[in-house]
């Protein structure tokens, strides 16, 4: 049976407090704060900037999963809906020590609502990350031309996010919904399935 | 009932004497001049303080009232030579060193978080990393949150009215 939210909370504050080596929080937030600056001083436009980070997250990722996964010997989510849970509850909690809320998106429309099993197949089933606070932006105030060119300051998240659900055999796209740093009242992440992925030979890193 | 601090202004110095932020709240809209002026003659009492104080290193130097000109002007260097001049109006209560150290230190910390902000070097050339100087010129649009969060400070000081 599919293991409750409180236990997949219970795990993540295990994991969490099991780790001997925790890093400042404010060198890590200073630290990223640092590479972003530097990434706008070095390609000037905000977009380039998102990918970039967004590619980076990526990379972080697919090899985060790893750690992930052995520390939380957790076995496969049944659905899209599970895989949320575990990536709020266990994912940021474990990593961040942050809890953020998930909602899940409705169901795609040709699948019936009651039956789950056929979600897993198809795209369209999304859910949205609510950060309540965010350790990477922690002194973080962003100037006119960032806010005017479209930067997502923590785009690196949505990167992470990518890249360690397509080592599990999901493509997803994750992208940034809206954003504190901007003004809005929350910054919220949406994941989307795009597709499951077929089992294969492991492609090498580019 | 705590005493009433009326605080009348706030002002923030770099280590190399360039202004980072003057804030004024006195009630009669006074021209922000007269504060200026006050922050720039309390750099002289500051500097004969610091010289008068001798070889001793103290960090987190609370230098106390430095002088008075019908307002009282207290000062605080923080350890890297940045000082926060804090103007109080003169009044019959007595005004407490620990009040303003802790008003001090809310500043300063206020200070320290608007600093850490990592867009602040934006615009400064990457090359020139000893021009300090350029990095926290006052008046910019960039120290928007600070200049808030001094306010806040500020409000909260004033607040406790009579209970």
């Amino acid at each position: 049976m599919a293991t409750s939210s409180k236990q997949y909370k219970a795990i993540g504050e295990d994991i969490w407090k099991s780790r001997p080596e925790k890093t400042n929080a404010e060198l890590f937030a200073l630290t990223y704060g640092a590479l972003v600056v530097q990434l706008i001083q070095d390609y000037e436009d905000y977009d380039e900037v998102n990918k970039q980070l967004e590619k980076m997250g990526y990379n972080i990722g697919t090899r985060l999963i790893e750690d992930f996964l052995a520390k939380s010997n957790l076995g496969r989510c049944s659905d899209f809906r599970e895989v949320g849970e575990v990536v709020a509850k266990v994912g940021f909690k474990s990593f961040l020590n942050i809890s953020p809320t998930v909602t899940h998106g409705a169901p795609p429309p040709p699948a019936s609502p009651t039956s789950t099993v056929s979600q897993q197949l198809s795209g369209g089933s999304s859910f949205t990350l609510t950060l309540d606070e965010n350790p990477l932006a922690e002194f973080v105030e962003l100037p006119e031309e960032a806010l005017e060119g479209g930067l997502w300051f923590s785009n690196i998240l949505c990167g992470v996010l990518r890249g360690s659900l397509e080592m599990v055999q999901m493509q997803v796209q994750a992208v940034f919904i809206s954003d504190v740093l901007r003004g809005d009242e929350s910054t919220e992440i949406r994941v989307t399935l795009v597709k499951h992925l077929e089992e294969e030979v492991p492609v090498g890193d580019d | 009932m705590p005493p009433q601090l009326r605080l009348n202004a706030v002002a923030f110095v770099s280590s190399q004497n360039h202004p980072i932020l003057i804030r004024t709240f006195s009630q009669p809209k006074q021209d922000e001049l007269k504060y200026h002026y006050i922050a720039h003659t309390s750099l002289d009492v500051i500097d004969e303080r610091i010289t008068a104080a001798g070889a001793t290193k103290s960090t987190e130097c609370y230098l106390g009232l430095l002088y008075v000109e019908d307002v009282a002007v207290y000062g605080y260097m923080t350890p890297l030579k940045v000082k926060i001049i804090i103007a109080l109006e003169l009044s019959d209560n007595v005004v407490r060193d620990i009040d303003v150290i802790t008003i001090s230190q809310a500043l300063h910390t206020a200070y320290r978080r608007s600093v850490a902000n990592p867009f602040l070097r934006l615009h400064a050339p990457s090359d020139n990393v000893t021009d300090h100087a350029v990095v926290v010129s006052a008046g910019s649009q960039k120290w928007k949150l600070f200049r808030e969060r001094v306010d806040e400070i500020c409000r909260a000081v004033t607040l406790p009215a009579a209970a």
